[in-house]
């Protein structure tokens, strides 16, 4: 449905995006994920034909985007920062681009209350609010109903009920059959949204999976207190669990369960006043997966 | 008419930048008329060269203007991002470049049209007020009008390209200043034998203006038209290759 094939992309000395390949599914959501500068943007503009890449090829519905017939009707898309002329009107920046996606104009009075800027409409845009040029970016992106959404960092100055508002869309949208490729620098905020995620860092792809593989990846450890910490964690050396940390008295056990702690407690005749599992977030995965590599 | 095409006349409509140029046009032709028709004596507005120079000057404001709206009709798309839903609905980059050219050639035909109106209309009104005959002969003014129309059209043409080309608003505005003022007038004064082969003066030539140093209108009109398919093939080489 999408895919980049050793997608690489220069500015100058520097390598925006490297190599990259990917594919994604039809009917998924997946997250294009990485922090600011990683080259999401960039490759959003191959994958839509308005920059050429240096090398490799970008995909859409297996042809290059500039070969679609229509393609208003088959992809809808929205780059960062929706791009408006502040003085011309919503309704008539949706109209201009009716007319050459072909759709009648009854579509833009749909798409404008799809998005609740009805009442906006014949309000020049640059009166308006980044979370309204977001949804007007959006509504012109569903003017020919595709069947395929790019949206790049659409919760941008969203507020929070804007980005739920997003996310129930996002969801409806992709429960219709039809496919959403999102990206963002925070994973946290398309975690609830997304069922597979493409991460990049540096123009390179760091990790291709679903969320659930990506969950599963989540390293687990253990909390335990106990009323005497240095005899615990000599008694959990002794046992050869090796990885402990102290914080306040407490200790994170790593790469054990819950049980076999109790137990080198038990053992050992330390009485626990707390012992939990815990687990590291998405978020830490996803820092962890797009840290900076020593240099 | 194509769609992409009734998208960009949309777009020059949905916007106030057409229609302060075209009212900016229109005053400056009116007023051109009124210094060229008011300072001079009844005897010195008799003679025909003079009445073509008096309703030419129409033909000046148009072509200026109409190359502004094709400048700005472009640079526009690029100064606020709107290129870019413009290519995701059209990716043919060549279709978009020739229905701005075709909505620019169309704006410039009413700009020549409305700054004709005005020409003429207060021109007469000022010959008449002044009790000097209407000496302008059939065919000049024919002339005239089709030459200040075809110029307009083909300089907002041009202007589109500059546009394409130069893409940087502020860029393109400058370039196209600098050009009118020190290369096109300049060289033509100096060097009339080469500065008449010149866009800017090769339209005046088409706009039917008396100069002995211009070309005939004929002659003008195919410079002009060269210049314009020589800058289109420029454009359209760059629109083809760039990234927006």
């Amino acid at each position: 449905m999408l895919s980049a094939v050793e997608l690489t992309k220069r500015f100058g000395d520097i390598t925006a995006v490297d190599d990259l390949s990917f594919d994604l599914d039809a009917g998924s959501v997946t997250g294009f994920l990485g922090p600011n500068g990683a080259g999401k943007t960039t490759t959003m503009r191959m994958l839509l034909g308005l920059a050429e890449p240096d090398h490799g090829r970008a995909l859409v519905f297996g042809r290059p985007f500039a070969e679609l017939e229509r393609p208003g009707t088959r992809v809808g898309a929205v780059l960062e920062a929706a791009d408006l002329h502040p003085g011309r009107t919503a309704r008539d920046h949706l109209r201009v681009l009716a007319e050459v996606a072909r759709v009648p104009p009854s579509r833009v009075k749909e798409v404008l209350a799809l998005v609740d800027l009805n009442e906006a409409a014949d309000r020049r845009v640059k009166g308006y609010s980044l979370g309204m040029r977001q949804r007007l970016g959006l509504a012109a992106a569903l003017l020919g109903d595709p069947e395929l959404l790019i949206l790049d960092e659409p919760a941008n100055g969203l507020d929070p009920e804007g980005v739920r508002w997003l996310r129930d869309f996002l969801r409806t949208f992709a429960a219709q059959g039809r496919t959403v490729f999102v990206s963002s620098h925070l994973l946290a905020e398309v975690a609830q949204t997304v069922d597979q995620v493409v991460i990049i860092n540096h123009g390179r792809l760091v990790a291709e999976s679903s969320l659930s593989e990506l969950t599963a990846r989540l390293a687990g450890s253990v909390l335990v207190a106990a009323a005497r910490p240095d005899a615990l964690e000599a008694a959990l050396h002794d046992a050869g669990v090796a990885a402990t940390e102290r914080e306040n008295g407490a200790l994170h056990v790593h790469g054990v369960s819950a049980d076999r702690v109790g137990e080198i407690a038990l053992a050992a005749k330390i009485p626990v006043r707390q012992l939990v599992t815990e687990s590291s977030s998405l978020e830490d995965v996803f820092l962890e997966l797009t840290a900076e590599p020593p240099s | 008419m194509s769609r992409q095409l009734r998208s960009e006349l949309l777009k020059l409509r949905t916007t106030r930048t057409a229609a302060v140029l075209l009212l900016a046009a229109a005053a400056l032709a009116l007023l051109g008329i009124a210094a060229e028709g008011l300072s001079p004596t009844p005897g010195e507005l008799a003679p025909e060269d003079e009445q073509r120079l008096l309703f030419g000057s129409a033909a000046t404001n148009a072509v200026l203007f109409a190359t502004f709206v094709g400048l700005l009709a472009v640079t526009n798309e690029f100064r606020y991002g709107t290129i870019r839903p413009t290519l995701l609905f059209e990716p043919r980059r060549r279709v978009v470049l020739a229905a701005k050219l075709a909505a620019a050639a169309l704006a410039g035909i009413v700009f020549a049209v409305v700054c004709l109106l005005v020409a003429f209309g207060a021109g007469l009104a000022i010959l008449a007020a002044r009790d000097v005959d209407v000496a302008l002969t059939g065919a000049h003014t024919l002339t005239l009008m089709l030459g200040t129309i075809a110029a307009s059209a083909l300089s907002a043409m041009l202007g589109v390209t500059v546009g394409a080309l130069i893409r940087n608003q502020v860029g393109a505005i400058v370039a196209l200043f600098a050009y009118v003022l020190a290369v096109d007038a300049v060289l033509f004064a100096t060097v009339p034998s080469v500065g008449r082969y010149l866009p800017g003066q090769a339209n005046n030539a088409l706009a039917g203006l008396p100069d002995d140093e211009l070309l005939a209108p004929g002659v003008g009109a195919a410079v002009v038209m060269a210049w314009t398919l020589a800058f289109i093939a420029l454009a359209a080489l760059r629109t083809d290759r760039s990234d927006v």
